[in-house]
């Protein structure tokens, strides 16, 4: 029998039990469903996350004091801003502060650092301008708003110039940022940002500072910078040539691979886990297939006596349990991409067709197919015709 | 004479039951040349199921040879066993064995299916023996919808459709009413007439009578 007439002869016994079919193929909807969303939505989740970091700037480097050194001061500052491909340095000093003006108030992020901070992070000014290296330099009490802090106050473009209060001293208002955006685990738009040297004058009462953030001039750079920077500190430090670092410095690009590996681990464990549930489906069709058979018996007593070979049958045993998994797969693919697109909807990070996780589960629910389909379909082909023909 | 379609010498046929054996056939030798109509009459537990499966190329003898067509059938294997049945024995059965929820048209393309016949030419072949036993407008009616006569008729209709040397027909007539019954033996007699062979297994003396030559078979023997 060709293999068409095998597909058509299976169609017309799904169509003669509908409901059986339809609740057969559930079990394959729901696993492949699943397996095709929650990679979607891991997958969504990577982009999301590599996206957000590529946001703070790819040619980023940080360095923070090691645990137990004595930190790093705004002479070392100085003597990375001297460095060949630095293109810009900040200084970061962070506390937490109330914001206030009128009657609203919010609590918020406190960065002391410079003018260079805006290039650095990679915040663009929405209104009026960032810190100026005068005014850094004055220790005057100036403040840039970031996006959300500005909402939280109720302040927009005429706030520029007028004065808030941070931890009960005023300060002018010379900026607002534009929102970078995003949700989840920190929010880039809640802080304000105030000269370095008014943070620890007012705020902290310490000479040292948290973080250095440094924009190499281009990506290619990177390790060069890199080394030279750790020359220059180690040398400011006054370290000899057998001790450690006492600072690390952190590339933007590691900790962009880092958190995509992280991501995709994480989807491939969901992926996983609901690959379990196409095993089950799979269960299930063998357990339908093998009732099948039973209740069949006579229908494959008269198909031998009228010709059909043993292959005959298994082939068409087989074949059903195949149209069965990859309907079902087929019908899961769908489904699952519907709610992987709704998800990223929701979650805003946009929805990608990803080939490549279609065909594994075409692929997946065909061999479910066939592992699950074989042993009924043996079952049939090795019936006795006399015994089967008697069969009630 | 022309070469006998079947040719049964000294078949025997023992089934192990427990440690008992059961003879259900000993020693039968027949010969059927094309276009007779022969009955094999007997008693139930004579032998006469046994025979049919034998005959049907659904079980093989014990001891013995079988020639179907010339070929012995001792010499193929199950495929190739398969592949002659369908070429050369229709089957009708006492409870018809029609394929349940499946079109009259249908049941009767389903061994061209297996002969790897054309869509096309399967429709066209069934739907002209349905005809032939006047079921033109009952294609598409499934078993349910038919009385037994007409599925019986269907049945007859599967076993010519294939065009096979000869008929096999185990009680056609056992689920019938006796006007339906002679109905079928009408067909089974028009069918041989047309030169078609035709081996009827019955317990019915009457049913037998329609036959040409009629073979008694007592406790799995051929009483003569």
């Amino acid at each position: 029998m060709s293999p068409l007439e095998l597909i058509r002869l299976a169609f017309s016994r799904l169509r003669t039990s509908r409901l059986r079919a339809a609740l057969t193929m559930l079990g394959v909807i729901i696993g492949v469903a699943s397996v095709v969303a929650l990679v979607g939505v891991g997958q969504g989740t990577t982009s999301n996350i590599t996206s957000r970091l590529a946001g703070l700037g790819t040619n980023l480097l940080t360095v923070n004091p090691s645990s137990g050194s004595s930190g790093l001061t705004l002479d070392d500052v100085d003597a990375v801003a001297a460095v060949a491909n630095v293109a810009a340095v900040a200084p970061e000093l962070q506390t937490t502060g109330t914001v206030a003006t009128g009657a609203k108030t919010t609590d918020t992020s406190i960065i002391g650092t410079n003018a260079s901070y805006a290039m650095v992070r990679a915040y663009q000014v929405w209104q009026g301008t960032f810190l100026t290296t005068v005014g850094v330099e004055q220790k005057l009490r100036t403040v840039v708003l970031g996006a959300t802090v500005a909402d939280d106050l109720g302040l927009g473009a005429a706030a520029v110039g007028t004065q808030v209060s941070i931890e009960g001293l005023p300060f002018e208002v010379v900026g607002i940022l534009q929102a970078k955006g995003g949700t989840g685990f920190q929010d880039p738009d809640n802080q304000v940002m105030i000269p370095v040297g008014v943070v620890q004058k007012y705020f902290v009462g310490t000479g040292s500072i948290r973080t250095i953030g440094i924009s190499v001039a281009s990506v290619d750079e990177m390790n060069a910078a890199k080394a030279d920077i750790t020359t220059v500190l180690r040398q400011q430090h006054g370290l000899a040539a057998s001790a450690a670092n006492d600072f690390s410095i952190l590339d933007q690009a590691q900790l962009l691979q880092t958190a995509s590996s992280i991501a995709g681990t994480l989807a491939l464990l969901l992926g996983g886990i609901a690959s379990i549930s196409l095993i089950v489906g799979g269960i299930g069709i063998m357990n339908i297939m093998l009732v099948s058979v039973r209740e069949r018996t006579r229908e494959i007593g008269i198909r031998k006596a009228v010709g059909a070979r043993s292959r005959d049958i298994l082939a068409q045993f087989l074949i059903e349990a195949l149209t069965l998994s990859l309907l079902g797969g087929l019908i899961g693919i769908v489904l699952g991409l519907g709610v992987s697109a709704l998800i990223g909807r929701v979650a805003g990070w946009g929805f990608a067709f990803n080939p490549t996780v279609v065909a594994v589960a075409v692929l997946f629910s065909l061999a479910v197919g066939v592992i699950f389909g074989v042993w009924p379909a043996r079952q049939a082909a090795r019936l006795d015709p006399i015994s089967a023909l008697r069969w009630e | 004479m022309a070469a006998p379609i079947i040719d049964l010498d000294r078949v025997s046929r023992t089934y192990a039951m427990g440690r008992l054996a059961v003879h259900a056939l000993r020693d039968v030798r027949l010969q059927v040349r094309p276009g007779e109509f022969v009955a094999i009459v007997g008693p139930s537990g004579s032998g006469k199921s046994t025979m049919m499966n034998i005959l049907g190329c659904l079980d093989r003898p014990s001891a013995g040879r079988y020639h179907l067509a010339g070929t012995s059938i001792a010499d193929l294997d199950d495929d190739a066993l398969a592949k002659l049945r369908s070429r050369t024995i229709g089957f009708v059965f006492q409870s018809y064995n029609l394929l349940p929820r499946t079109s009259a048209l249908d049941n009767v393309t389903t061994p061209l299916l297996y002969q790897n016949v054309s869509r096309r030419e399967r429709v066209a072949r069934a739907t002209a023996a349905l005809e032939r036993l006047g079921l033109g407008d009952r294609l598409t009616h499934e078993p349910s919808e038919l009385s037994g006569g007409q599925q019986q008729r269907v049945a007859v209709a599967r076993a010519i459709v294939t065009n096979p040397a000869m008929l096999l027909a185990d009680e056609p007539t056992g689920n019938l009413d006796s006007a339906a019954g002679r109905d079928v033996m009408a067909l089974l007699t028009e069918l041989n007439a047309a030169g078609r062979t035709i081996v009827l297994i019955t317990h019915d003396a009457e049913v037998a009578t329609a036959a040409s030559r009629q073979i008694h078979l007592r406790d799995g023997r051929i009483a003569a």
